[in-house]
């Protein structure tokens, strides 16, 4: 049988591949494949080369692994989408992993940096003036717990599923709305990415790109706990719910979610492309900061006091591994699902 | 206010953030009262130690241009309409300027274009002041 579980393990392996093919896309040019480069090398031809193949290569790739999961359809147990899945995603990341190796190649031998003006930008009205987080917006995400709590008094579990049963799609519903809550008023703590030879225009195109997020984000956060509310009353058997209406929710806000992403960081990546010959006449540039990403993609910096950071990669933001306070966060962020599964079993 | 910093630049990061704090104020960027991010915002913000920051907070609280309360964080104590400065800070001033006069004699600037360079400045500063009252 079908099961919601199952289908987002087919669903994913094409979203999740035109995500990552989509990525040099939405990806800032002075960080290509995670590189930091200056303006005047932000055209490079290697870097022209590499995304394009990266983008041929990916796409194969999802193709191969979305025809592989469609051909399992109705085949196997929902680990096999799983796996299509991590497999999908590792031939992606070495597809990355070769870009970014290449452009580092490139970026050393030609001494990209010598020469260059560096500088660091903070806008004190990011603090004294902050983007507050959009609390009306979290009103759906409550109303939908509410209804479950409302729907879980009224008809009740079975007694055979004893009251956990009933117990944790609302402790899930909670733990899905506090976390991304969480998250982000991390992201709205975190440092804005500034350019410093246009610091205006790219802390607005910052702002704009927080507010489009954080809505799409808890609209996401309402639609996952609605999935969750329709597989909770598939579970009571208060209604029959089939499996894909179960799932429309999710994806819906997941698409959401990944549309607002692409747009938000197609906007910003046309605009500091457009301004790269800006970048020339000032002369000044974002300082070397590699050494604290590894891959381009991890960062860890000690001396850095920030618990998140704007990824380097596509759109959102990412852990300061260096900083003990992120990996109490991700310790939480791991540890509370683990609790709760072993609490209510 | 937007806060520039040179990582590279031979000058002390904490030198930096507090030069580029003064010369706000002096341009009207930074009024009397008005509020600066805590250490730590900052520290997050330029991606640097939270010590580099306070020490920057500290040299302008020691000279007078900031307050800084546990509730109210740091505050612009003074700007150029605050009247005097206090006492004791126009002879430290001096002997700053004083060194940076010889500097510039040194690199063979004339008095002429030492004069000229520092009219400039101040009638910059005084401009960008004007206009944000």
């Amino acid at each position: 049988m079908t099961t919601p579980a199952m289908l987002a393990g087919y669903f994913t392996v094409p979203l999740f591949g035109a995500m990552l093919c989509a990525g040099p896309a939405v990806t800032r040019p002075a960080v290509p494949f995670g590189v930091r480069a200056p303006a005047d090398r932000a055209a490079a031809s290697v870097i022209r080369r590499e995304r394009d193949t990266y983008m041929r290569y990916t796409a194969a790739v999802t193709a191969c692994a979305t025809a592989a999961v469609f051909l399992s359809w109705g085949h196997g147990s929902w680990w096999l989408g799983r796996i299509i899945l991590l497999l999908e995603l590792a031939a992606e990341l070495a597809c990355y992993w070769r870009a970014h190796r290449r452009i580092a190649e490139a970026k050393r031998a030609g001494r990209w940096f010598a020469g260059q003006r560096t500088a660091v930008v903070a806008d004190t009205r990011w603090r004294t003036e902050p983007e507050r987080l959009p609390v009306r917006w979290l009103v759906p995400a409550l109303a939908v717990i509410a209804a479950t709590v409302s729907l879980r008094v009224a008809y009740g579990p079975p007694a055979a599923r004893g009251p956990a049963g009933g117990l944790a799609v609302v402790i899930g519903q909670a733990y899905v709305t506090m976390l991304w809550t969480q998250l982000m008023l991390l992201f709205h703590r975190s440092r804005p990415d500034l350019d410093p030879a246009d610091p205006v225009s790219s802390g607005q195109r910052y702002r704009r790109l927080l507010r489009a997020y954080t809505r799409a984000l808890l609209v996401m956060v309402a639609l996952v706990d609605l999935t969750l509310l329709l597989d909770g009353c598939r579970v009571w058997l208060v209604a029959r719910v089939p499996p894909p209406l179960v799932l429309l929710p999710s994806m819906a806000g997941l698409l959401t979610m990944i549309g607002t992403a692409l747009w938000a960081g197609r906007d910003r990546t046309e605009a500091e492309t457009a301004r790269l010959g800006r970048a020339r006449a000032a002369g000044v540039t974002a300082p070397d900061d590699d050494r604290w990403w590894k891959g381009g993609l991890i960062y860890v910096h000690h001396d850095d006091p920030a618990i998140m950071v704007p990824a380097r990669f596509g759109v959102g933001w990412t852990f300061n591994l260096g900083n003990p306070s992120a990996w109490l966060a991700v310790a939480g962020i791991v540890a509370a699902p683990i609790g709760l599964a072993l609490l209510l079993r | 206010m937007l806060l520039s910093i040179q990582p590279d630049s031979p000058v002390p990061i904490y030198q930096q953030i507090r030069d580029r704090i003064v010369e706000a104020i002096a341009a009207g960027e930074l009024p009397a009262g008005a509020s600066l991010p805590s250490t730590r915002q900052l520290a997050v913000d330029l991606g640097v130690n939270f010590h580099t920051v306070n020490k920057g907070y500290d040299l302008l609280r020691q000279e007078g241009l900031l307050r800084i309360g546990r509730k109210s964080g740091a505050v612009v104590r003074r700007d150029a309409g605050s009247g005097q400065a206090d006492p004791g800070w126009e002879g430290d001033w001096a002997a700053r300027l004083r060194t940076l006069l010889a500097e510039a004699i040194a690199q063979g600037l004339g008095p002429d274009e030492i004069g000229e360079r520092g009219r400039a400045a101040v009638a910059g500063f005084r401009m960008r002041f004007e206009e944000g009252a």
